[in-house]
């Protein structure tokens, strides 16, 4: 598939392929402008349906998708006078009868550990609860195939695992994940295969092992342990955490 | 007290304006601005009255200067009406619960949430104007000063709220897509507002009254 | 003129309303110094930023910005001392250009065109925007609008930086050109005080821990024993930084927490150097 934003002629995205199954969670690492955040809104048919542009080549979905973008705030439905009615905005535009809603945005509050801030009203949450009710929001949707865009942007360190974990849930219960994220040292333990973007294109993919490539760190993209680990001009394989690190050093 | 359902909101903002310029001045006037000004003052002091009055001032003072007393007293009477009935109306008006009432009516959900969004999106903007004023200010910005300075204030101010608005607006549409808004979207109403039929009437009845006063001022 | 303190606090105390934010802090930062504000969400932290930037008045105690109390100035006064950099920042942009906004701030300090087109290319040139400098601010990425606000506080070559969380949404090299800039600066005389929960930037950029708990100073250290320290952390809710896991579980030499220390150190020891 490759991707051209209205009124420019050097595509975002060219030639990019990849699939991701139910179950898996994938990641899509790169620099800012690599792409990762374009190719994520053309799985959500958002590019071009709603952005404009032009698009070749084939995407196909066998699932509802629920795409949760960077910035919260630009998020909020704008109309919710409580977290709870946030929460349930999308499921209430889905047309789902009131006692499913209830039952999801419950269920979603729960996951995202927001249930005690269900009454307050969004404009008073923090940048990191924020989030946090976006995410429940879109989960509260029951997508088969879930679209993150830097979700633990706001979050402090403890929130960010918070979310991590919740990713790997919602994998082991069989929804597809596609993750752009920067916070590369959670990937090892995250994603099931990590795609490398850069410019537009992929340039490698693969189990999260390509987070220690040598070319991969070259490109600032290695955890920080395989970072390390170069610098201090040690022979590849370069070790992946801080586990495999010790593991290896006795 | 239970707040009205909010197409009686809108009906009796809309009522008390119309009835100011259709009825002859300014006895008209001075009923449908005391009402008005009611209304706000039910809103409490910071968040009704004062604004209406603030806002309607500078209506006064250029008619003032302009027009005759006779015709100030008539004209600003109207205005009042006006100004007081929309401040009333931001106040009182949550536009969750007119979207509700208008999805609950069946009518279009894209439509419903164009006119929500407007309303709603006061707060953030206000909170979103208050931490530009302080970056700008902890960047040496000084509202004070010659009249040059403050145009330049007033760009620093103003240009980021209307830059980053419109920026946002961008992402919000595309926030909104994913949430199901769409064309064609059938929302299940979550609170709708209780609609008991005295209120019915009573909107059916100010829109005779209007009616009924704009035929009788043209007869 | 050089100072000797570039920030004084001394007794402050702080509240809004009923609630108490702030009792009894009391620190000093010397020029040239990299200090991290740490601690939980509600702790006093942004109590402190906007004290320091004269958006509040202390309720007790005063608090000096160099040899200025700052009772009784207003932000735009302090600018001169004082630069800041806000969460999300990106949103306070608004010239035509990155240039022109960078220099928005030496200009209204009534600095000369020439003066300030140099502080601004300084700027630009320390956190490597110049690429980017002749755009409009909104047709880059949040981040490097975010980027851009930082400059924009660089060309004020303040006394003290005062930074909320500078690094948020950056990747790791923008990270990495932040800290360097900072760095830069504080060689060259300024202070840097930074509210931040990103240990691992915190690592690179700082040497002293400043931590708020429940609006009283609850410790003030150099900053690499505490990162080492998993159960000093966990009470603030952090982990320590991969650097300084990675030093610990390795037990390397003198525990470094930079990354380069920590290769330097690593590749001294693999090459069979000492272990202890």
């Amino acid at each position: 598939m490759s991707f051209w934003y209205p009124a420019t002629e050097a595509p975002a995205l060219s030639n990019v392929s990849f699939a991701v199954a139910g179950g898996e969670v994938v990641a899509l690492v790169g620099g800012v402008g690599a792409g990762a955040s374009t190719a994520l809104l053309v799985a959500a048919d958002l590019a071009p349906r709603v952005t404009g542009g032009q698009i070749e080549g084939i995407v196909s979905r066998t699932e509802r998708s629920g795409i949760v973008l960077p910035t919260p705030w630009t998020q909020s439905s704008g109309m919710a006078f409580t977290v709870w009615d946030e929460v349930a905005f999308g499921p209430a535009n889905l047309g789902w009868p009131a006692q499913e809603i209830a039952r999801q945005v419950d269920h979603a509050l729960e996951r995202l550990d927001i249930a005690a801030l269900a009454e307050r009203d969004p404009i008073t949450l923090s940048g990191g609860e924020l989030q946090r009710t976006i995410i429940a929001g879109v989960l509260a949707m029951d997508p088969g195939l879930l679209l993150l865009d830097e979700p633990t942007a706001e979050l402090d360190p403890a929130g960010a695992r918070a979310v991590w974990r919740l990713v790997r849930e919602l994998a082991r219960e069989g929804k597809a994940v596609l993750v752009a994220t920067s916070d590369l040292d959670a990937l090892p333990d995250l994603a099931d295969r990590v795609v490398w973007l850069e410019g537009g294109a992929v340039r490698a993919s693969g189990a999260p092992q390509l987070l220690a490539d040598d070319a991969v760190c070259a490109a600032g993209l290695g955890t920080t342990v395989a970072g390390v680990w170069r610098a201090a001009r040690l022979e590849p394989p370069y070790p992946l955490t801080v586990a495999e690190a010790v593991r290896r050093w006795r | 007290m239970r707040a009205a359902h909010p197409f009686t909101q809108l009906a009796v903002a809309a009522t008390l304006p119309a009835l100011a310029w259709t009825l002859p001045a300014p006895a008209a006037g001075i009923a449908t601005a005391a009402l008005a000004l009611g209304l706000t003052a039910t809103r409490g002091l910071r968040r009704g009255l004062w604004p209406a009055l603030l806002t309607a001032a500078p209506f006064w003072l250029f008619l003032f200067l302009l027009h005759d007393a006779r015709t100030t007293l008539a004209i600003g009477l109207r205005i009042t009406t006006m100004v007081a009935s929309f401040v009333w109306l931001a106040a009182a008006l949550v536009p969750a619960r007119l979207v509700e009432a208008m999805v609950a009516r069946g009518w279009s959900v894209s439509a419903a949430y164009l006119i929500a969004a407007t309303l709603s999106a006061v707060p953030t903007l206000r909170a979103r104007a208050q931490r530009i004023v302080e970056a700008q200010r902890c960047r040496g910005l000084s509202p004070r000063g010659s009249l040059r300075n403050r145009m330049r204030a007033l760009r620093a101010l103003a240009m980021p709220l209307l830059l980053s608005a419109l920026h946002d607006v961008d992402e919000r549409a595309l926030a909104l897509a994913t949430r199901g808004l769409v064309p064609g979207a059938r929302r299940t109403p979550l609170r709708a507002p209780a609609d008991p039929v005295l209120e019915r009437l009573a909107r059916w009845g100010l829109v005779l009254v209007c009616v009924g006063a704009l035929v009788w001022r043209l007869v | 003129m050089a100072l000797s303190v570039a920030l004084r606090l001394d007794g402050v105390g702080f509240s809004y309303g009923a609630v108490q934010a702030l009792t009894d802090v009391t620190f000093t930062v010397a020029p040239g110094e990299r200090v991290a504000l740490l601690g939980r969400n509600g702790a006093g932290k942004s109590t402190v930023v906007r004290l320091v930037t004269g958006l509040l008045a202390p309720a007790a105690g005063t608090l000096w910005v160099g040899d200025w109390d700052t009772q009784g100035l207003a932000p735009e006064d302090l600018a001169g001392r004082v630069a800041s950099v806000f969460q999300h920042a990106d949103q306070q942009l608004f010239a035509r250009t990155v240039r022109e906004d960078v220099g928005f701030g030496p200009r209204a300090l009534g600095f000369s065109e020439g003066d300030v087109a140099r502080r601004a290319e300084d700027a630009l040139e320390a956190l490597g925007l110049t690429p980017h400098a002749d755009e409009h601010p909104y047709d880059l990425p949040p981040a490097l609008r975010q980027i851009a606000a930082l400059a924009g506080a660089l060309a004020l070559e303040p006394a003290l930086l005062v930074l909320d969380e500078p690094t948020a949404g950056l990747d790791r090299s923008w990270r990495a050109r932040v800290a360097d800039a900072l760095a830069e600066r504080a060689a060259g005389g300024a202070a840097l005080l930074v509210v931040t929960h990103d240990l691992a930037f915190a690592a690179e950029a700082l040497e002293r821990a400043l931590v708020l708990d429940g609006g009283r100073l609850a410790c003030d250290e150099p900053l690499s024993g505490l990162l080492t320290s998993a159960a000093r952390l966990a009470p603030l809710g952090l982990l320590p930084p991969t650097v300084a896991a990675l030093s610990e579980g390795l037990a390397l030499p003198g525990r470094p927490v930079r990354e380069r220390d920590a290769a330097h150190t690593l590749a001294r020891v693999a090459r069979g150097g000492p272990r202890a």
